[in-house]
């Protein structure tokens, strides 16, 4: 390609050359790429997807404080609180509005027999804290029969319902199906079931007065941390957390304590190093089969960095050709995850801490030709 | 006429200790532009040492050498030294040395390339410099397509980029037949005579020796005879 040629500098001339001269180790360079994006991203995603699981609720409510009982680490298991411990709250200063919001696990009987743990989510219909997101049928009105409840058609088959209005048991008593939502998820695997704060009472042999959490919103202006410190001096023995201190405590809850985290990470690190070890081997091998042309480059007078140049627009080639690849699978992982109860998230932060990770690793395996290069004796090409 | 490479009672020892062996014994000779500088020699007798010296590609372990003024001393770093190859030296090699995976112009564009000519005018400063080593209709081939004279003459015009007033050529009609090898030694003679560029070229082919201006003889690290034939044919 004469045209293109005339457009490229000589370093990147030489680059692309030396790479699309030898198709087979290219197409390994470009494998080995594509395999360590898709491992990084598919484990990085689904880390942030289980993140984002294990805090929804907290993130999915609009409080500004939680109080929990004492001693919760995350929202998908808690003790109990007393209800009238609300209006305690509601005399400090800075306190808008407080809302009740129940969490207790629950069994779940099938229509057809069998059962099932679930999380029994009660809320006030009234303020909304706590309400189901993502709903896709049903409303949120129908709650107010007491056997209403809605679930996420992520665990319809898993709980046995298949329609609208199906009955089932709960610890029981009888439950209808009056709502589905679309891609909420637990992490606990024992999914969320909607309904008003008095059925998840009746549901779950709670007493009238009692609840697990109350949901505390500033007035406007308030200092969150001096109400937050009144609060907690005022109610005694309970936890107050801001909403964001709560969601990372449930993170790093469940990624940490079930070591989900760490292996996710692990893989993570090993898609890396495989990424720098491919890389680095198939880049040093063209090196090495052109010595003698950087040889002649550095007699021709060649500073060191045109050298390191033809190199490094090796290995940015190599990134960004993998990258697409891998990044095109990841996509395809992300949308067949859609459906299924493990999410891999996948935001636009992520694909550029990925396509950073990529660029990273493909310098770091053109380190050791670099380190070859720098020893190159030009007198060489006389021999 | 002032002297482009000056040398005086160069000399270079190669390794050290037990094994160190002197290649080159007190040379002293200053190189001239406009002219072709022949050096013979038997094999081993420092010939391509001293090249390498007079190229700012080996460091002379003992004695001085200027470029056009300038002290090649000890303290010079590879990065500076590089430097000045950029800047003065065009060098030809015996096996061509030209860029397998790039096409004869490519070849020459990525010599000015190093020297910075803006990309632009990298393409037709190619060209023309092939079309005047009368390769203009080559000039999209690559060199495996290239016979050993084309590729010898492509390398010509490579070490030309940028126009260096210094060219040096280790045995460039070496891997060439008769006829060939004196079309290139002609092809040097000539860029002495009409570009005034210092030409110095390392033989033994006798087919070159008619086109050289002045013949220096080496003989075991020592400069043995330094005359200008007076056939010298213009
Ligand atoms: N890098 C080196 N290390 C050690 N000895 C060397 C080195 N390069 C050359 N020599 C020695 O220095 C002497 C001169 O070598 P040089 O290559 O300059 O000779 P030459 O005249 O070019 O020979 P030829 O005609 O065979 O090319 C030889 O004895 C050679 O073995
Ligand atoms: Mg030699």
């Amino acid at each position: 390609m004469n045209a293109a040629g005339r457009g490229l500098g000589g370093t990147s001339l030489l680059a692309w050359r030396n790479l699309s001269h030898d198709r087979a180790r290219f197409v390994v360079t470009l494998v080995g790429v594509l395999f360590a994006v898709l491992l990084m991203g598919v484990e990085l995603g689904l880390l942030l997807g289980f993140a984002r699981t294990t805090s929804g609720m907290v993130d999915h409510t609009q409080a500004d404080l939680w109080i929990t009982p004492a001693g919760t680490t995350n929202v998908d298991i808690a003790g109990r609180l007393d209800e009238r411990r609300r209006f305690e709250a509601l005399a400090v200063p800075g306190v808008a509005a407080v809302d009740a919001l129940m969490l207790q696990f629950a069994f779940w009987r099938k229509p057809d027999g069998g059962t099932e743990s679930v999380s029994m989510i009660g809320y006030n219909l009234a303020s909304g804290q706590g309400r189901p997101w993502n709903l896709v049928q049903g409303r949120v009105e129908d709650l107010q029969q007491d056997d209403a409840v809605i679930i996420d058609t992520l665990y319809a088959a898993k709980l046995g319902v298949a329609a609208l209005g199906q009955t089932v048991e709960i610890n029981n008593q009888r439950a209808r199906v009056v709502g589905f939502t679309e891609g909420i998820r637990t992490f606990t695997q024992s999914p969320y079931v909607f309904t008003t704060h008095r059925n998840a009472q009746k549901f779950t042999f709670l007493r009238p007065d009692q609840t697990t959490y109350l949901l505390v919103r500033l007035v406007p202006g308030a200092d969150v941390d001096t109400v937050r410190d009144a609060l907690q001096a005022r109610l005694g023995r309970v936890d107050v957390w801001r909403s964001a201190d709560f969601a990372r405590a449930a993170q790093r809850y469940w990624l940490v304590t079930t070591g989900a985290g760490s292996a996710l990470l692990l893989a993570a690190l090993l898609g890396l190093v495989v990424g720098i070890v491919i890389v680095g081997q198939t880049l040093y091998a063209t090196t090495v089969d052109r010595l003698p042309e950087y040889a002649t480059l550095r007699a021709m007078g060649a500073p060191n960095r045109y050298l390191y140049a033809v190199i490094l627009k090796q290995a940015a080639i190599s990134a960004v050709l993998g990258f697409a690849g891998g990044m095109l699978l990841v996509g395809l992982v992300v949308l067949g995850g859609e459906g299924s109860t493990v999410a891999v998230a996948m935001p636009a932060g992520l694909v550029g801490v990925l396509a950073l990770l990529t660029l990273f690793m493909c310098m770091l395996g053109a380190l050791i030709s670099i380190r070859r290069i720098t020893r190159i004796d030009p007198t060489s090409v006389f021999q | 006429m002032s002297a482009v490479l000056s040398l005086r009672e160069v000399g270079v020892t190669y390794g050290r200790g037990a094994t160190a062996f002197q290649a080159l014994h007190g040379i002293s000779l200053d190189i001239e532009p406009g002219e072709m500088t022949l050096m013979l020699g038997p094999s081993g007798s420092g010939k391509t040492s001293l090249l390498q010296v007079m190229g700012c590609l080996l460091r002379a372990s003992r004695g001085s050498v200027r470029l056009f003024g300038q002290d090649l001393h000890a303290g010079l770093t590879a990065e500076a030294l590089a430097a000045l190859r950029l800047q003065h030296i065009g060098f030809v090699f015996q096996h061509y040395n030209l860029f397998p995976t790039l096409k004869a112009w490519e070849n020459v564009a990525v010599a000015l390339d190093i020297k910075a000519l803006p990309r632009a005018q990298q393409h037709a400063q190619a060209l023309a410099l092939l079309d005047r080593l009368g390769l203009a209709d080559r000039a999209g081939h690559y060199p495996s397509e290239l016979s050993g004279g084309q590729k010898q003459r492509v390398a010509i015009a490579r070490a030309m980029a940028g126009a260096p007033r210094v060219l040096l050529a280790d045995e460039p009609t070496a891997a060439l037949d008769g006829k060939t090898g004196q079309g290139v030694a002609a092809t040097l003679h000539e860029l002495a005579h009409r570009d005034g560029v210092a030409v110095v070229v390392v033989s033994h082919d006798p087919r070159v020796e008619p086109f050289g201006d002045r013949v220096l003889h080496l003989e075991d690290g020592r400069l043995v005879d330094d005359r200008r034939p007076p056939r010298s044919s213009a």
